[in-house]
């Protein structure tokens, strides 16, 4: 098992792009009882990747409850780190 | 594209930016804090009495100077890592942590860790006592050297605007400390030198400890730093010291003085703020990029003087903790200089907000 994080940035690896709905859809079967695994902190992760050039934003817009969805996709660069830096 | 959508967005981006400046202010804060309650330790109970004062232990000069430093700091990062341990545990992140720490970014928080404790805070404390108060700006470097690493690096931003900003900062941090270069003879050279390595330790560690808190949750790198700086001040760096002194004896004993004496609250007190000052360092420095992230933190040169006042000084009533007036004016000019790095206006705290 690997630690929360490394799956969520793996996870972006696997995908042509995701919103941290969809991030936490992929990981709840094995994170879902992590206190880290919700959508503020799983955002905030999101968001700080992208502010370090790992994910960039592909699209944004409002949900069905008029809730902004934002979502990411991996840079190159991110994708070197990841392979780089977290071992499958 | 939706209008309402383009606002939540800049709502989120916007919040995101203020969310890091806090984490990055409040580590310097704390920072003050915890430097703070450090100094009272030191200066409390077997410390102020027998140590630094009538020193019927009959310790050297050496061993005043630079062990009983790191036994503070080893102390006060010991505890610090057994506070991280007991917040990590309630954030359901202890199985994280010893999941990171078999990982190569685990192994690099770990070399940050080492690199910015033992090795740049004892440079940080050699340098004073070789030179002074003239060292306090080269060591306040770190935040220059730290935006410079996460630039070429990271590829961070930097751009003029932002270098001016950590310039008005390093001045105000001279003024702050009460930077003299009234007596600059070899020692003060050496203390210098000692304090640049002191300054590229913490830079070093400032932006990538950052930026691999990108990777790692922000409390695991944290527990990893303190854990790391504290083992290796009481296993490595001590007896080191210890030996050169030619007393290898002599850190069990001051252990077991220090520990068992009542002054022992305030270094539990002081590792507790010591979590967040450098947790939130971290953590801002992710959201906010190393350059503004570490200029927000280095107003813990206003913060720790400032703390120093209140609980040294009003608090606890020791006299010569107060700050001066130009200590308060370089503070504003502090956060001038934080405003120039993130291109912030920081009137528009109070501005009301838009309906």
């Amino acid at each position: 098992m690997k630690p929360l994080y490394y799956a969520m940035l793996k996870y972006m690896t696997t995908v042509d792009e995701a919103s941290v709905a969809d991030a936490i859809n992929a990981l709840k079967g094995e994170y879902g009882s992590f206190k880290m695994c919700r959508p503020a902190p799983m955002q905030e992760a999101l968001m700080t990747a992208e502010k370090n050039g790992l994910l960039e934003e592909s699209r944004f817009d409002l949900d069905e409850n008029n809730q902004l969805r934002v979502f990411y996709r991996v840079t190159d660069y991110g994708r070197q780190m990841i392979r780089d830096y977290i071992k499958d | 594209m939706n209008s309402n959508a383009i606002a939540a967005k800049q709502k989120s981006d916007s919040a995101f930016m203020k969310r890091g400046v806090i984490f990055a202010v409040m580590s310097g804060v704390t920072y003050g804090l915890y430097t703070a309650f450090l100094t009272l330790g030191q200066a409390s109970g077997i410390w102020g009495a027998d140590w630094y004062g009538a020193n019927e232990a009959g310790l050297s000069v050496f061993a005043i100077t630079f062990i009983l430093a790191s036994l503070g700091s080893a102390i006060n990062d010991t505890i610090s890592g057994i506070w991280c341990l007991i917040v990590t545990g309630i954030k359901g992140e202890l199985g994280d942590f010893f999941r990171v720490l078999k990982t190569k970014p685990g192994w690099v928080m770990i070399i940050c860790a080492l690199i910015g404790g033992p090795i740049a805070s004892t440079c940080y404390v050699a340098a004073l006592q070789l030179g002074g108060s003239v060292i306090v700006p080269v060591a306040a470097l770190n935040s220059a050297l730290g935006a410079i690493i996460g630039h070429f690096v990271f590829k961070q931003e930097l751009n003029g605007r932002m270098i001016l900003g950590i310039l008005v900062c390093l001045f105000a941090a001279a003024v702050i400390g009460g930077t003299s270069f009234a007596n600059l003879g070899p020692a003060a050279l050496m203390g210098c030198g000692l304090a640049l390595v002191c300054a590229l330790g913490w830079g070093i560690e400032g932006a990538v400890a950052g930026f691999g808190t990108t990777l790692i949750d922000y409390q695991i790198g944290i527990t990893i730093r303190q854990c790391t700086s504290g083992l290796a001040n009481l296993i490595i760096l001590l007896p080191i010291l210890c030996l050169i002194d030619g007393n290898i004896g002599l850190e069990l004993n001051l252990l077991g003085g220090a520990i068992t004496d009542s002054s022992i609250i305030f270094f539990i007190i002081s590792g507790f703020f010591a979590m967040p000052a450098y947790s939130f360092w971290y953590k801002g420095n992710s959201m906010c990029g190393a350059a503004l992230g570490m200029v927000c933190n280095g107003m813990y040169a206003f913060w720790g003087p400032f703390w120093c006042m209140i609980v040294l000084g009003l608090v606890a009533g020791i006299d010569g903790w107060m700050l001066t007036p130009i200590q308060w004016i370089m503070a504003v000019v502090m956060v001038i200089g934080i405003a120039l790095v993130g291109n912030l206006n920081p009137l528009n705290l109070f501005k009301k907000k838009e309906a």
